[in-house]
């Protein structure tokens, strides 16, 4: 039994919103909500401006397990998530080997069951991610799979988009095609503006990103099936998925917090925690990029999490991987641009966007929440990360609001 | 002033204007040594210096060793082609490797922009950048500006044109941090799939027809068609390459001036500048490659005084 004392709850779906409540979980469910509970049998969490929501979800999140252990492990990933205020993630088919059918898929599922972090696996879209034949996308959402997705590699084949998103109408599921035209982008590794000019590395235009959404928009106004365009950063791609919302509904996006809050500025140093995929964009489009958090036009905001060790990061910048973890910064990077109850919106919209259950602070309902405090303002420091991996771009930044944990899946996880 | 700012030459971004001007004057004082009968002076006799290359490179190899024997420090020499690097040793390993030879100063030539910074950060030794990728050339600016100094007594006001390919070039980005600095006016010229986008936010006018460019100029900066750095065709043909930004003879006299004509080297004669060109009295190519080796010297003797005075 947890007993939350005096926790204001933000859920912008109930009447309950803004109010300060007693709320007290019993066996995994919300067994009483009250202006005052008491009950000494339960471990009791009171603390200054206790805060408190359905649990948050992190819809683009990689983690090393299977193939890439010495990354993060899955145990890992979940205590990290937990850290991070996460209590569901969906995990990106960026393993060796990766999910392509429905075995792949149990796996996850099977190895993940039960935990305090429900782990949502993403199937590959296409078999070996190569975008020449669709895997067998059914039969992984029916094993699991919420979404499918090529990791970050472009859907060269624009009719394989088009198939994909007719074929999985029929039952109801989302794919994710990652915005950048390849060719546009060659080996661009860094945003081409004033600071790529500068340090002399390769760039690509953010025109690479734009002709890529402009093409897909086309794609899911002609076979109206579920398209989610992942980690988009630049304004010119948000304006046109904008205008694309104004008449249809089947087409959601995500914007990675790194690409709010960091620009290429960063790069100066050659520092390889920058390198990130998309690359950082400059100054201005960040600030233009902030611009659209408060309109509906960023269905969620995600980490990207991508833990890599100092192998692959400590390299000259060019043979770096790119990549930064995020899972623990994303609430206090987030929080510390806007009001809370949006950062929480943008934090949870990914169970309608992926046709999930969205959990509800209700008595009688499963407690799937993350209890936080969201007005201590710290620096993010290495202890301040739970990832095997410190490849964090977000190392030295200021962060406003901390998670003081998770309750899912009748479990629960502190962060102190 | 008499020693540098900074610890490590990594490129003209990180000097100031007194860096500029002190390798400048200790270059003049090099360039008499290197023309007397003997051409050694003692001064870095305790100084272990590495070559360390991890890129091709002819003279700019050679000028450093030149300038390091002339100096009588104790040299060695690391070309990647010969190295560990090719089985898997990341820089910083190889690096501080050489290192535990007691080795006091680096002098590094690399395919990746930014790798002497990002040593700098790793290793404990002095590092001399000798190319980073398309990054900076420092030691070719500094020699450049030096040998326009040379000809026309100061940079102040002149105007200096950077033809060819300025996107894979460190030597253009080099030569316009280090010309702005010094007070002259820079402008590129190249075909417009050759130019960065951004490049006129670092303050350089941007001019596409060759001409019009030489027209305006005092000094023209020919550099090398760099076809080893380009994954993709960004002309059609070299032959319609020197059509457009080949400089010869007839359009040098169209003009109603002498200008300078400079060259990094190596040249490709006929391609970005003809051999009645290469050869006339208004090339100053080879000062160049003579100064470089003064310049040097002057680097790597204000770097190694660097070395003793904080030790």
């Amino acid at each position: 039994m947890i007993l939350l004392k005096n926790a204001t709850i933000i859920d912008a779906t109930s009447t309950l919103n803004g109010k300060k409540r007693d709320v007290l979980i019993k066996n995994g469910k919300i067994e009483k909500i009250a202006s005052s509970i008491e009950n000494s049998d339960a471990k009791i969490i009171q603390k200054d401006n206790l805060h408190l929501s359905i649990g948050w979800m992190d819809t683009s999140v990689s983690l090393g397990e299977p193939g890439f252990e010495e990354r993060q492990t899955l145990k890992n990933g979940i205590k990290a998530a937990a850290a991070g205020g996460f209590t569901t993630i969906m995990l990106n088919p960026n393993n060796q080997p990766n999910p392509q059918d429905q075995s792949g898929v149990m796996y996850l599922k099977n190895v993940t069951a039960n935990q305090a972090v429900s782990i949502l696996p993403v199937g590959s879209f296409t078999l070996h991610q190569d975008g020449e034949h669709l895997a067998e996308l059914y039969d992984m959402q029916k094993a699991g799979a919420v979404s499918f997705y090529d990791y970050k590699h472009e859907v060269t084949n624009a009719n394989l988009l088009k198939v994909g998103l007719q074929y999985t109408s029929s039952f109801n599921s989302v794919v994710q095609s990652y915005p950048q035209n390849k060719d546009i982008a060659g080996k661009g590794i860094v945003n081409e503006d004033l600071v790529s000019t500068n340090l002399g590395l390769k760039s690509m235009p953010s025109l690479a990103e734009e002709l890529q959404i402009a093409r897909d928009l086309r794609i899911a106004a002609y076979t109206k099936g579920r398209l989610h365009i992942p980690t988009v950063s630049t304004t010119e791609g948000l304006k046109l998925i904008k205008e694309y919302k104004k008449s249809s509904k089947n087409v959601s996006c995500s914007v990675s917090i790194h690409h709010l809050t960091l620009s290429s500025n960063e790069l100066e140093s050659f520092d390889a925690n920058f390198k990130l995929q998309p690359p950082l964009r400059d100054d201005k489009e960040v600030k233009q990029l902030q611009k659209f958090l408060n309109s509906d036009v960023i269905d969620v905001v995600t980490s990207d999490h991508m833990p890599l060790t100092i192998e692959h990061k400590d390299l000259e910048f060019d043979r770096a991987t790119a990549g930064t973890i995020g899972m623990e910064s994303a609430f206090g990077a987030l929080n510390n641009l806007i009001a809370t109850d949006k950062a929480v919106e943008l934090l949870t919209n990914g169970y309608t966007v992926f046709n999930q259950d969205r959990p509800q602070i209700e008595e009688g309902q499963i407690a799937n929440l993350t209890i936080f405090e969201p007005d201590t303002s710290y620096t993010f420091e290495k202890s301040n990360i739970v990832s095997t991996s410190k490849n964090s771009a977000f190392l030295g930044k200021t962060m406003k609001g901390k998670v003081i944990g998770i309750i899912n899946n009748k479990k629960a996880l502190w962060n102190e | 002033m008499s020693e540098l700012s900074v610890d490590n030459v990594l490129g003209i971004k990180y000097l100031t204007v007194e860096d500029i001007n002190l390798i400048h004057k200790t270059a003049d004082q090099f360039k008499e040594v290197i023309n007397r009968p003997i051409k050694k002076v003692p001064s870095l006799r305790d100084i272990t210096i590495a070559n360390l290359f991890f890129e091709n490179s002819t003279r700019t190899k050679l000028s450093f060793e030149l300038a390091e024997k002339r100096l009588s420090a104790d040299v060695i020499n690391f070309s990647a082609a010969q190295s560990s690097v090719k089985k898997g040793e990341t820089l910083v390993d190889t690096v501080n490797n050489i290192l535990a030879m007691k080795v006091d100063l680096v002098v590094m030539r690399h395919p990746h922009p930014g790798a002497g910074v990002f040593l700098s950060k790793h290793v404990d030794a002095r590092i001399v950048n000798a190319g980073d990728g398309a990054h900076e050339h420092p030691t070719q600016a500094l020699l450049d500006s030096y040998s326009i100094r040379e000809k026309l007594g100061s940079l102040k006001g002149k105007k200096v044109v950077i033809v060819g390919d300025i996107l894979h070039s460190r030597v253009a980005l080099s030569n316009i941090y280090c010309l702005k600095k010094l007070g002259a006016e820079v402008m590129v010229c190249g075909p417009a799939t050759l130019l960065p986008k951004h490049i006129e936010s670092l303050g350089v006018k941007v001019e596409l027809n060759l001409k019009k460019a030489l027209e305006w100029c005092d000094v023209a900066n020919m550099l090398r068609v760099q076809n080893e750095r380009m994954d993709i065709s960004y002309f059609p043909s070299v032959r319609e390459y020197v059509q457009q930004y080949g400089v010869n003879r007839e359009l040098l006299d169209s003009l109603k001036k002498d200008i300078v004509i400079m060259h990094p080297g190596p040249i490709n004669r006929g391609v970005e500048i003809t051999s009645d060109v290469a050869d006339s009295d208004q090339a100053i190519i080879l000062n160049q490659v003579e100064n470089g080796v003064a310049i040097r010297m002057a680097v790597l003797y204000l770097v190694a005084a660097k070395i003793r005075r904080n030790d």
